[in-house]
């Protein structure tokens, strides 16, 4: 069954475009991942547009592996400038940077680059495994249980996302009303179209998530007073000669895949909170002679091999049940359906050689991570000398023409401006971005399955603890508010207890 | 003069309490008009909207409830910023609104150059021939790239200005 799901993907896979656009992938995903301020979801946000023209295991192929070559960038200017170049690499620096100023740039970065790729291989045995077995299992799942799924998604990510309870959850809802813009499925009415035909089929994703996230960074890296700064890097040139440095940790890199993969399985957790947890833990497991802090091996190892392991985690949920894990993975999520797929156990009954493509990807991009990453670092040493000034019309451009090229819209250019001032507005009163992503995403999940099941339901809501499987869910979610509400409660009077005392 | 977190708190209710309306308006309005404002689950396309902005009333009150008796007043004060910090962002925005109101007008090539160039000079490069030759070489090199590889057809404006490659 294994062989056979993966054999399915091989032609999908092997061809020049794939290949290549996958190889192209990874070497973009480093570039956005070293650069401050950009990082895998903006890689992928920026270069979404340029991908729904592809062939669709090419195109996912590409979005994929800037997925995981930006999980890994971001530790080459945590350990060459002490400025991680993503949240996900702020633990890199921990060991990383001590390493460089004790004259190992090079096997930092090269054992950060190894570990990441293992890692992400592990991660991807799980997906490979795991998925299929998700799938098989949410098959029999009916519109109750997608319905609470897709609750328990947007609730776990707006908790976890950081800040207030109320906000994530206020963002998230945002999204779910985005939407319901356009025609409505069931009724054939229209909903906050305005008469114009532009609105019938909702706002573009694509517009709708550069301006959030893309354009908003831009207005905000424009105030810093580093523009014109060209960083002082020091070359560094990684070799071969990382992965045996690598694999002397082979416990703490099982040990921190693992936990990568767990916390990626999960909605909301993430990259960061998984590599901040890894480091915790090898520390506390490492011997004193180690020196965490001051330049260990094993610090880079926990955190890089968590980080892109919880990528291969994060795309179990986001591929078997349509329920995407983080930000980046809703965003590959609405690729999959701009390109005519939807994910879920569906896609794994009725396209198995998507699947097996998808799979087939994944694996290469973190070969490749490991062969490009390698060879290829020092010139993405010569990149993190490019002045912010420089960077800040690129991506501009890139958002406008990308944007732009989807329908070839002027109006999308608005939506996508319109949506840049709202992400300024969002980022300054600390209400996180990524809830809206995934309320966008599974808006129309959450409302069709919702609305199918009060039609079956002899009783109403009820049908939603009727079910044994529904009620796991309701009870999980009524769990998540709670625990929600608990956790915000202590930060606000730990917060309050430290400014007392402070004071 | 300067702009605090009470104030961005403010504009973002304002903003939410304006979407909260419309969704509310176009209920009243357009959907009873289409007659899917009410009724059962599969023809009541307002009870979904409806339930997500009460959502969001509530989660907002909750919000300002946070905001005004339970945040520290380090909190309330945090987010401090002069109108000075938001000079270059707000010429950045206005500059952007610009380009891209112009660009089905004049087209890309006309407008994307000045583009690069103004930004470059908003963020404090001074060195105009190297900015206007960088300017040039990143407007033509993206205009090649989507053009040529991704068969996008650019606006061309009234001037139909489109290079053919």
């Amino acid at each position: 069954m294994l062989l056979e799901s993966l054999t399915a993907g091989f032609d999908l896979f092997f061809t020049p475009l794939a290949i290549g656009l996958t190889f192209i992938g990874i070497l973009i995903g480093l570039l956005v991942g070293a650069l401050p301020g950009l990082g895998p979801l903006m890689g992928i946000i920026l270069l979404l547009p340029v991908a729904i023209s592809l062939p669709p295991i090419a195109a996912m192929g590409f979005l994929i592996a800037i997925f995981v070559g930006g999980s890994c960038g971001g530790s080459i200017s945590a350990i060459l400038l002490r400025i991680p170049g993503t949240p996900l690499a702020a633990a890199t620096l921990f060991d990383g940077y001590p390493m460089a100023q004790n004259g190992r740039a090079s096997d930092a970065i090269g054992i950060a680059i190894t570990s990441s790729a293992i890692g992400g291989l592990i991660g991807g045995i799980v997906l490979i495994i795991g998925s299929p077995i998700l799938a098989r299992f949410a098959s029999g799942f009916a519109p109750p249980e997608y319905a609470m799924l897709a609750i328990t998604g947007l609730f776990a990510i707006a908790i976890i996302s950081g800040g207030s309870l109320f906000k994530g959850l206020t963002s998230g809802c945002l999204g779910l009303l985005l939407a319901t813009i356009g025609t409505d499925e069931f009724s054939t009415g229209y909903r906050f179209t305005f008469d114009s035909y532009h609105m019938l089929n909702g706002f573009h994703i694509v517009a709708v998530v550069v301006g959030l996230f893309a354009v908003s960074e831009m207005a905000l890296q424009i105030m810093g007073r580093d523009l014109l700064k060209i960083p002082d890097v020091k070359v560094a040139r990684p070799g071969f000669r990382s992965i045996f440095l690598t694999l002397r940790h082979w416990k703490n890199l099982l040990r921190s895949s693992s936990i990568g993969v767990f916390f990626g399985a999960l909605p909301g957790a993430g990259g960061v909170i998984s590599s901040f947890t890894s480091y915790a833990i090898a520390k506390a497991w490492s011997k004193p002679e180690e020196k965490y802090g001051e330049g260990a091996e094993g610090g880079v190892v926990s955190v890089e091999s968590a980080n892109n392991a919880t990528v291969g985690g994060t795309l179990v949920p986001t591929l078997a049940l349509g329920i995407p894990g983080d930000a980046s993975s809703a965003m590959l999520l609405g690729a999959l359906l701009i390109l005519g797929f939807i994910p879920g156990p569906i896609l794994f009954e009725q396209q198995p050689e998507i699947v097996s493509g998808l799979f087939m990807v994944y694996m290469a991009s973190n070969v490749f991570l490991l062969i490009a990453g390698l060879l290829v670092t020092p010139l993405f040493v010569y990149v993190l000398r490019i002045p912010k000034f420089y960077l800040i019309p690129i991506v501009l451009l890139l958002c406008s023409i990308g944007t732009f090229a989807l329908q070839a819209s002027v109006f999308d250019l608005m939506v996508m401006l319109g949506f840049g001032l709202v992400g300024i507005l969002f980022r300054a009163t600390n209400y996180p971005l990524s809830p809206i992503v995934i309320g966008l995403i599974l808006g129309p999940v959450l409302e069709n399955n919702l609305r199918r099941a009060l039609l079956i339901s002899q009783d109403g809501y009820w049908i939603f603890v009727e079910r044994p499987v529904s009620a796991v869910l309701v009870t999980i979610n009524i769990a998540l508010v709670i625990g929600g509400i608990w956790y915000a409660l202590q930060k606000m009077h730990i917060k309050r207890t430290g400014n007392d005392s402070g004071a | 003069m300067v702009i605090n977190a009470k104030f961005l708190n403010w504009l973002v209710t304002a903003f939410f309490a304006v979407i909260i309306a419309i969704v509310f308006q176009q209920i009243a309005t357009s959907m009873t008009e289409q007659g899917i404002a009410s009724g059962g689950p599969y023809n009541n396309g307002a009870a979904y909207p409806r339930s997500i902005s009460i959502a969001i009333m509530i989660l907002v009150a909750g919000q300002i409830f946070v905001d005004q008796f339970i945040a520290s007043n380090a909190q309330k004060e945090s987010n401090l910023h002069t109108i000075r910090d938001l000079r270059r962002p707000a010429m950045l925005l206005i500059i952007f609104a610009v380009y891209l109101g112009l660009l089905k007008f004049l087209g890309y090539h006309l407008t994307t150059t000045p583009l690069i160039f103004i930004i470059m000079l908003i963020c404090g490069a001074r060195s105009i021939i190297k900015l206007l030759f960088v300017a040039i070489l990143v407007a033509f090199s993206f205009a090649f790239i989507f053009e040529e590889f991704l068969s996008v057809v650019l606006p061309g404006g009234i001037f139909s200005f489109n290079i053919p490659w």
